[in-house]
């Protein structure tokens, strides 16, 4: 795809006065922000707040949710996803995703690298060698799988099994990586890791990241939203939301009077 | 007390277990003892001869086996594909509740109302007449709700996980359903053909009015021979043979063998079971 310099100028993911509804439930009111190209962008907020849901939206994984329905706008590279006749194969190749819990296919830790670029049509194995090679450097985990890449990727920890999700995600060369809680079911080592990881993504991929754990946000993300009640309390930069925030009630949820 | 009826309750149930397995030890135990005695190359690779009071089983022992290829070739694609519209597309409704409720109700109709059923579909409205292929089928109809919920059963086991992953990786429905769904439920599906080939293979009644031969020299050829099959062989040596009495070892004999075939690709199912839930 061409990109003039001013594609690239503007925000990759906009958001603009969407809602989410589940039958009658509105689970997300008027959101309206920007995510910029090349930065972690964290989602926080308590149980139920919509963050989920709304990671959902960028990648319509809410479709599969009977009874969901989005009105307003998500521009991705300028593109509206939910415009009519949207591709929505083609847009979950552009915004890879990474889940909660470590799901990797009970197959080898090779195959499943190469599921996404083989469902794309990739053959060659030459290709397809040399793309699960630099997914899984990408996701730090070449050295430790190199010699077995013909085990079951069920086999690994769970952390390495996280990994192997997240290399998963890249091998298709998303745009925008979206991670649901990525660490909450790993250990501290293990989060860590990740937490790398995370940082070194970002240089290739946007990241938007929903997590639990406030510390997480602080140390990982440019930008944090906070989320309350399907509404988006506040939106900035991370040194911003954290230092000083502007709504009383942010304030209370980071400092941890509430959640 | 509370003591009382948990170790009661252990009893019970290891109890119970204890007696199935000696059950089906005293059975086999009993067929082998009756039947051991008539085993041997010949008496497997031999037709009967002398009207039956002598020779081996080899006629009955290859019609069964091409029974159950047949009636397999026909039941498993239809059955996996049910249970795969069942468990992946299938919506909540009135129809499909229908669907299911008759499915559940045809595992109840005993095999002689199939048998019924396929002489006229079968043997007569479709004209295949007596022969492997009618048999065949009418087997195949008996043991599709065991293959549909069977089948149905495994991919619901697939977890949402899997799914979920594929579709985010940008597969579409029918590509998560090839490489993901159906490779996950593969060693369920083959639990259900197992059972299904123990039912088929054991079967008489489906059979009688569809294409089993009382007797035949010759192995079938043809989807259109009528065949000789292994349980209604040992029913007519024991009920319509010439001589009851002097056969009796033959019909054990022919049970022994029919034993050891179910038991015996019983044993291969499980293996191939075992290997591939090893390989995930």
């Amino acid at each position: 795809m061409d990109k003039t310099e001013s594609d690239l100028d503007l925000p990759q993911v906009r958001t603009q006065n969407l809602d989410l509804y589940y039958g009658a439930d509105r689970v997300l009111r008027s959101l309206n922000f920007d995510i910029p190209r090349g930065c972690v962008a964290a989602f926080i907020g308590p149980s139920g707040c919509g963050k989920s849901s709304y990671l959902r939206c960028l990648n319509r994984m809410n479709d599969f949710i009977s009874g969901a329905r989005v009105e307003g706008r998500v521009l991705i590279d300028g593109e509206d996803i939910y415009a009519s006749g949207v591709d929505v194969i083609a847009l979950r190749r552009r915004v890879g995703m990474v889940f909660q819990k470590p799901n990797p296919f009970p197959m080898s830790i090779y195959e499943n690298v190469a599921y996404g670029p083989r469902l794309f049509g990739v053959k060659d194995r030459e290709t397809l060698d040399e793309t699960v090679r630099s997914s899984l450097e990408g996701a730090a985990l070449w050295n430790e799988v190199k010699d077995k890449l013909n085990t079951p990727g069920t086999g690994l920890s769970g952390g390495q099994q996280q990994r192997l999700c997240i290399a998963r995600a890249i091998a298709t060369e998303p745009e925008v990586l979206l991670m649901d809680e990525p660490t909450s079911a790993l250990d501290p080592l293990s989060t860590s890791r990740i937490e790398e990881l995370i940082r070194d993504l970002k240089s290739r991929f946007t990241v938007a990241i929903v997590t639990h754990n406030m510390q997480q946000a602080a140390r990982i993300s440019d930008y944090t939203a906070f989320f309350l009640l399907g509404e988006l309390v506040e939106y900035g930069t991370t040194s911003q939301i954290f230092t000083v925030p502007v709504d009383k009630r942010t304030e209370d949820y980071i400092t941890g009077r509430f959640g | 007390m509370r003591k009382f009826f948990d170790k009661a309750a252990t009893l019970v149930f290891w109890g119970t277990a204890l007696a199935l397995g000696a059950l089906l030890a005293g059975v086999l135990g009993f067929v082998a003892n009756r039947g051991w005695s008539a085993i041997s190359w010949e008496f497997i690779f031999e037709p009967p001869r002398d009207g039956m009071t002598a020779g081996g089983i080899w006629t009955p022992f290859v019609g069964t086996l091409e029974l159950i290829v047949v009636s397999m070739a026909a039941t498993v694609p239809v059955g996996v594909g049910t249970g795969l519209y069942f468990s992946e597309y299938a919506t909540d409704s009135f129809f499909t509740h229908v669907l299911r409720q008759s499915i559940r109700a045809l595992a109840g109709v005993p095999s002689v109302v199939f048998g019924l059923f396929g002489l006229s579909l079968f043997v007569i409205f479709l004209g295949f007449g007596s022969s492997m292929l009618s048999a065949s089928l009418t087997l195949a109809c008996l043991s599709l709700p065991l293959m549909v919920t069977a089948s149905e059963q495994a991919f619901r086991a697939v977890p949402q996980d899997y799914r979920d992953a594929s579709y985010a990786l940008g597969a579409t429905k029918w590509q998560t359903i090839r490489k993901v769904v159906l490779p996950s439920a593969a060693s369920t599906i083959i639990t259900g053909v197992i059972l299904s080939i123990g039912r088929v293979a054991g079967e008489t009644a489906p059979i009688i009015f569809t294409g089993a031969a009382f007797y035949t020299p010759d192995v079938a050829q043809s989807l259109f021979d009528e065949v000789m099959a292994l349980p209604y062989h040992v029913y007519v040596l024991s009920t319509a043979g010439t001589n009851i009495e002097a056969t009796r070892p033959l019909q054990y004999g022919a049970i022994l063998v029919l034993v050891g075939l179910v038991l015996g690709i019983s044993s291969i199912g499980v293996w191939m079971r075992t290997r591939l839930t090893r390989e995930k």
